[in-house]
């Protein structure tokens, strides 16, 4: 049984219709995150989790109870803020304290809760700064410590790294990451970024236009991409329209399809297609139309007179010089079970 | 840094700062003359004073007018800061915070009273109370001056508001506080400073307004800037400064005070 459940929700905010049914379930001690671009109703799906959003229709259950219709203030549910929210007229303590105040926790045992949570994010000797002599990686461990210090069921953060600059977000992921191993808990991320989206989660829901369009560990949604928009957000993608004839995809036999004969959308990684010498043979023929070297590997494009150019990820090896422009190239899978055959394309909503 | 300037803009920044300091001297000096005014010994007004005496200042305490018209404009400030506070807040966060058809209407009516000259206020609830056969009366002239004053509270406390993000009060029900709650423990002490300017400002304006006054004030127990301006038509004697004199000293004093808890950058918003 899982311990969080979203179940169908929609949400209309006037005649924008913000969430179109949605459903997520988070098993006990995992991370989710929601991943998606901006406007796709990410964020207010885990407001809706966190009460601050009403549902037009659906349920939120959490550890088997129904909190549908129970106000913010009566939820078990920590939230960390895009912008953290601290209370900017108290100090780290008295903000780490604020929950227990509220919920009139004697003062010693406040005192003990705080000291604990605050050596958690060791953030320990900040405990009397306030929050603006903090910097934007102190202020999210306070807000977190904050949340955590009440010990919720649940943990939901909302772009938790985008406050912070590029060098301090892959460490800071790291350590929330970890913390959050060693505490246990139940956390849904939101975020836009898919890097971060892998370091961070067990599962990924990725989000379009208010519904969830796929739901899987990171790292099979990026093998296997249900639609070409989800192959397209998560890392990069060629998507080729191609025709399969008697279960094979027509350039490149070796693809096989599972599917009946016609038109297709063919998904395959930059990585997983290789420049072979010109000439008669299976594959995409074309000419190379830029050449990027990039240390390791030399980035492609090829183009096959389609819209877009193919894009290959070579290795390069040491003193190498790439492809000249201009010179004509075949193009083939690598390994023809990595590719993914759709019957839609990029374009059908 | 100067050395690197052109002539003319040299000759600018000299002229800027000439301007500038007469400017100050025009603002400050009058004050400066009515004080120096009140040690006059003598019983007509001169200046430079003649000599050093308290005399005018004894004359005004032992006057037993003019100290009941201190005591009622002192009674009559303080009503009208409560009452604006108390109906100002609220408009405030109706306005800021509110969503309601005609709210842009709303804020331009609330904000009204403060386009339009205290004499035509003062008129005007003369004219009403003769209506409704209210007599002029402090009741009537706290009520005049709390429409006079009501958009300062409004505009201040607005401005305050407008700068607290909501996702404040959303993370303080997060952690468990009710909205009264989050109200007096998160909402009520980032507004606490706004509010000590906005009572301030409207103490003081209350406490020295003439043109709402004039009009609304009993004719008895009247305020003091109506028992000034009488007493300047028909005795005018240094006690006039020593009474300014020591109104510039509240003035400086409340001022010092707000300096010290609000900081007075904040007053101007």
């Amino acid at each position: 049984m899982s311990h969080i459940a979203l179940q169908d929700i929609a949400k209309s905010f006037g005649p924008v219709r913000v969430l179109d049914g949605c459903s997520v379930a988070v098993d006990k001690g995992t991370v989710m995150t929601l991943l998606g671009p901006s406007g796709c109703g990410k964020t207010t799906l885990l407001r809706t989790l966190a009460g601050f959003v009403e549902p037009d229709s659906g349920r939120v259950v959490v550890g088997g109870r129904d909190i549908t219709d129970l106000p913010p203030n009566r939820r078990q549910v920590g939230y960390v803020f895009q912008s953290y929210a601290l209370f900017p007229h108290l100090d780290v303590a008295a903000n780490v304290a604020y929950g227990l105040r509220v919920r009139r926790v004697s003062q010693a045992e406040t005192q003990a809760r705080v000291r604990k949570a605050l050596d958690l994010v060791s953030l320990s000797a900040y405990a009397d700064r306030y929050p603006a002599r903090l910097s934007g990686g102190q202020q999210q461990r306070v807000a977190i410590a904050r949340a955590l210090v009440l010990e919720p069921e649940v943990l939901l953060l909302d772009e938790p790294f985008n406050a912070l600059d590029a060098k301090l977000r892959l460490s800071m992921q790291i350590e929330l990451r970890k913390l959050i191993e060693r505490v246990g808990i139940t956390s849904i991320f939101v975020t836009h970024d898919q890097q971060e989206a892998m370091t961070l989660s067990d599962r990924v829901a990725v989000m379009r236009a208010g519904r969830i369009e796929q739901v899987g560990a990171p790292i099979d949604i990026y093998d296997r991409p249900r639609t070409a928009y989800v192959a397209a957000f998560i890392g990069r993608a060629n998507v080729l329209p191609v025709d399969i004839r008697g279960g094979r995809v027509a350039p490149d036999p070796a693809i096989a399809a599972a599917r009946a004969d016609g038109a297709a959308w063919l998904v395959v990684r930059p990585e997983n297609l290789a420049i072979e010498n010109a000439g008669e043979g299976p594959g995409w023929h074309g000419t190379v139309a830029f050449a990027t070297p990039q240390g390791a590997t030399i980035e492609y494009e090829i183009a096959v007179g389609m819209a877009e150019p193919l894009r290959v990820v070579a290795l390069r090896k040491v003193g190498e010089p790439p492809a000249a422009v201009g010179s004509p190239v075949r193009v083939r899978a690598v390994d023809p079970a990595a590719c993914v055959v759709l019957g839609e394309g990029p374009d059908s909503v | 840094m100067t050395k690197n300037l052109a002539p003319i803009d040299r000759i600018g920044r000299v002229v800027l700062g000439v301007v500038a300091a007469f400017s100050l001297l025009l603002l400050v000096a009058p004050s400066l003359i009515v004080v120096a005014i009140s040690f006059e010994p003598r019983g007509f007004i001169a200046f430079p004073p003649s000599g050093f005496s308290l005399r005018w200042y004894e004359h005004v305490f032992a006057n037993r007018q003019l100290t009941d018209s201190v005591v009622v404009s002192l009674w009559v400030s303080l009503a009208v800061a409560g009452i604006t506070l108390a109906l100002g807040v609220p408009a405030a966060f109706a306005s800021v915070r509110g969503t309601f058809a005609g709210k842009a209407a709303a804020n331009a009516f609330l904000l009204a009273p403060q386009m339009m000259p205290g004499m035509v206020i003062g008129i005007a609830s003369l004219f009403f109370g003769a209506y409704f056969a209210f007599r002029a009366s402090n009741a009537m002239l706290i009520l005049a001056l709390s429409v006079f004053c009501l958009p300062f509270v409004i505009r201040i406390a607005m401005a305050r508001l407008a700068g607290l993000d909501p996702r404040l009060d959303e993370a303080s029900a997060n952690l468990g506080a009710g909205k009264l709650e989050t109200f007096v423990r998160v909402t009520l002490p980032q507004l606490g400073p706004a509010l000590v300017a906005a009572a301030a400002f409207t103490f003081i304006e209350a406490f020295d307004n003439v043109t709402v006054a004039l009009f609304t004030s009993d004719v008895r127990g009247r305020p003091l800037p109506v028992e000034l301006y009488y007493l300047v038509q028909y005795d005018s004697t240094p006690a006039i400064a020593a009474i300014s004199a020591l109104e510039i000293g509240l003035s400086f004093a409340i001022m010092l005070v707000l300096a010290r808890t609000v900081g007075l950058e904040r007053l101007g918003r």
